[in-house]
Order: C-alpha cells, then structure tokens, then sequence
C-alpha cells in the first residue's frame, strides 16, 4: 500500500494540468513575453572608485585590457550586438558610473539593460536601465571590506526616488546579521533591494568565502526579511533554495553559460558574450562573473539565467513548477525595468529538481 | 512497427505554430527542414516550451542534453518516433 504522498510524488503530470490552476497560467503567460531576451555583458572601463575585496573584475587577466573609450567603436559593437540578436545588455566592471557617456551609447542602441554600479556617482537619469547597486554591509563593513566611507548614505542619497535603482545586497560571512540593518534602512527610504551570494573568484580562499554554516545563516536572515518586508525584498523562498544551498548552481543545474557549455546551437551557449574593456572576447572565459570559481558560485545573476533556463525539469509538479515561476517572476523584476513582480506562488522550500534521466 | 513520420512531422509544426504564433504559415507548408534556430528564430525557452507541449501529446520525455541536436521539424519527428519506438 502507498502513501497519498508518495502517490503525489510519483505521479506524472502533463504540462496542462501543472498549468491549470489560473494563477500559474497566468504567471506562466506573463513572464513569457519575455523569453525574447538574450544577454550579453560588457565591461565598460579598467577603473574603479573603490577597490572590494574579493573582486571580480580585478582578479584573473580581463583588468589588464586595454580600454577602448571611443564612442563610435561602441555604437560600432553595440550594432553589431543587435544584429546577431542581442535583446538585453547587462553593463558591468570596473565601474560603469564613470563612462556615463559609453552607458549612453549602448542605452541608444539597446534599450534593455542592467547596469551594475557601486553607486556612488549617479548615472545620468535619460540612461533607463535598471540600476543594481552593490551593498556588501553596514557602512562599518563597508569602510572595512571597500575602503570607502558612509557608502550607504551616499547610495541612498544618490538613488532615492529612482525608479531604476536597486539595491544588491551581498551576503558574506561577515555581514549576514547586518543585512537586517540595511534592509530596515532601505524600506524606511521606500527603495527595493534583492540579493546576492559571494561566490569566491578563482583562488580566493579568504575569510568571504562560504562555509554550509554561513549559508545556513543567510537562509535564515533571508527567509527573516522576505517575510517582513515583502514590498521591499524582491525576492522568493526558490530563490533562498537556489542560492543558499550547499551545492553551488553548476551542481544543482548545469550553468548553461560558454565557460561551462560547449554547445553552440542554441541558448546562451550560443549567443552569450563577455567582452572585455577593449571590446574582445574570449568563449573559454564567458560568463556573467568570470574568473569565479565555478563550483562556489551561487551569484544572483548567473542564477538568473542558469535557474531561468532549466523550466523543462521544473515541470514535474505544480509546487516545483510555481517555484520556478516566482524565480523568473523575481528575475524580471530585479533586472527588467518596469516589469512588476507579481507575488510568489509558492511559500515552501522546493528541493532544486534533478535532471530527468 | 514504423510510425507514420509524416504526421508526426504535421503535428510537431502546427505546434510550432501554435507555441510560437507563427504567421503566414500551416503545418502544411512549414519545410520540414527548416533550421529552428537559425531561420525560425527559436530560442532555448521556446524549445523547452515546445518539449513540454510534446511531452503531453506523445509521452514522452526530451532530455535536457537533446535539445541542442532538435534543429528541425524532420529531426524532432524523428526523435518522437524512435522515442516511442523504443517504448513500444
């Protein structure tokens, strides 16, 4: 005799009875509109205003490029990006704040975007990207870990009221407890904040690096503040699954970027594109953070892409299926702008499904 | 037994079709050797998509690892029809 429960875990949904419920297939029909994205990323400039610890840009050889300012090889690049089919950009090292005017030109050539900026100097306001600005802790931590003084303050004086800005808090061992702080100060200014995991860079066996106590910790602070302030943390609990577990998301879902899959026919495996500062490339070292280790890293953005892309072996049952949905539902979110988050379909901790043999 | 290839290859482009809201065509006059990707524009979301909709009508299952080699109507027919040959 079985169980009702084992029953409903062997049991084999169809896609349409997994998609009936009217909030599923709504959810399902609105992030759809948006499978037409395909990334890219580009580091803008060789220079920062802060030096981080435990950096990704200035770790591995992508520093050492020689930076190309010229606006007309950019629009150049740019052009040439949306021809092969580029629909989304994601503008990143060292730091993007200080070559507005290269921001500019890719915002004219390509629309959608992202721009990852420690926030200290506002970009300009004509630049409608989605502004995702780093926090790694109190502005104690922060002196501590980026050498810079009241970053906070400046960030929440520089991106108060802006549609465009959020905040990216990311949790190291050190800081897990003053994500509490942050986000409490952040929803007193009415701004959003979502997360992200240090993944260690290539090397790097410092005091930032996880251990499966300190992701244990995060869960825990993440859960916490998902619940008290869900109109400030764009967030779900797939993705505290997705982020915090002890298996890093190569494990859990096969990274469909370059630097992890061969394949060029189809997905990022074809399209993906890191260029570096002189606007060159490399397939061997193509991902959304090169130079991490691939077997820490749990960062936000290359779930984004990596959880986002495995929707076939969510499909097993509605509460995976739902997990999944809110996981996308955050990802547009946090990256697309004026795209609303919906809220999350499911409030249970799913178990990352495996891959179906 | 042999499956019948050209209905599979039918339906898998009325699919297409439907999933993709394809215009100015019919499974009828949708080549067969049609490269997906190259000259349809699908992408690994709508081929995921497109799976699961296979999945419920044939039954069967498409690994993850397969999708990058379903680069045509004729090929995913193909695929179904060994699929369930290797059921029956």
């Amino acid at each position: 005799m079985t169980s009702p429960a084992l029953e409903e875990k062997q049991k084999k949904y169809k896609f349409s009875e997994i998609t009936a419920e009217p909030a599923v297939r709504d959810k399902f029909k609105k992030v759809r509109e948006y499978f037409f994205l395909r990334e890219s990323t580009y580091d803008m400039t060789n220079r920062c205003n802060v030096r981080c610890e435990g950096c990704y840009y200035f770790t591995g050889d992508k520093q050492f490029a020689t930076e190309n300012s010229a606006e007309d090889d950019w629009r150049a690049l740019l052009e040439g990006e949306k021809k092969r089919g580029i629909t989304f950009v994601v503008l990143a090292g060292a730091e993007p704040s200080l070559v507005p005017h290269l921001c500019g030109v890719c915002y004219e050539t390509i629309p959608l975007g992202a721009i990852a900026t420690n926030g200290l100097q506002h970009l300009p306001r004509q630049i409608d990207y989605r502004i995702h600005i780093s926090v790694w802790g109190n502005d104690q931590t922060s002196l501590k870990i980026r050498k810079a003084k009241d970053m906070l303050a400046r960030q929440i004086a520089n991106y108060q009221n802006d549609p465009r800005a959020i905040f990216v808090y990311t949790f190291n061992p050190v800081n897990i407890d003053e994500a509490r702080e942050v986000t409490s100060l952040l929803a007193r200014h009415g701004l959003q904040i979502t997360f992200n995991m240090f993944s260690a860079p290539l090397g790097y066996n410092g005091p930032l690096r996880h251990t499966p106590e300190t992701l244990n910790q995060t869960r825990e602070v993440m859960t916490e503040l998902l619940r008290q302030y869900p109109e400030t943390v764009v967030y779900s609990p797939y993705n505290i699954v997705a982020h915090t577990s002890e298996k890093g998301l190569h494990d859990l879902y096969s990274c469909s970027y370059p630097r992890m899959n061969t394949s060029t026919n189809i997905g990022l495996g074809r399209s993906f594109r890191q260029y570096r500062t002189d606007l060159n490339w490399d397939r061997q070292a193509a991902c959304c953070v090169p130079d991490t280790d691939c077997a820490d890293c749990r960062h936000y953005a290359a779930g984004s892409a990596v959880v986002t892309a495995r929707m076939y072996r969510h499909a097993v049952n509605p509460e995976t299926f739902k997990a999944w949905l809110d996981y996308v539902d955050t990802y547009l979110a946090v990256w697309v702008r004026g795209y609303d988050k919906g809220q999350n379909l499911c409030d249970q901790f799913i178990e990352p499904p495996p891959k179906e043999i | 037994m042999e499956k019948d290839i050209s209905g599979t290859t039918l339906r898998i482009a009325q699919i297409l079709i439907d999933e993709l809201k394809l215009e100015d065509v019919t499974p009828e006059t949708f080549d067969p050797d049609l490269d997906l990707v190259d000259e349809v524009g699908v992408d690994s979301m709508d081929l995921a998509t497109v799976a699961l909709v296979l999945r419920d009508e044939y039954g069967i299952r498409i690994d993850e690892d397969d999708y990058p080699k379903l680069t045509t109507v004729r090929i995913i027919a193909e695929y179904i029809n060994n699929k369930l040959d290797s059921d029956d």
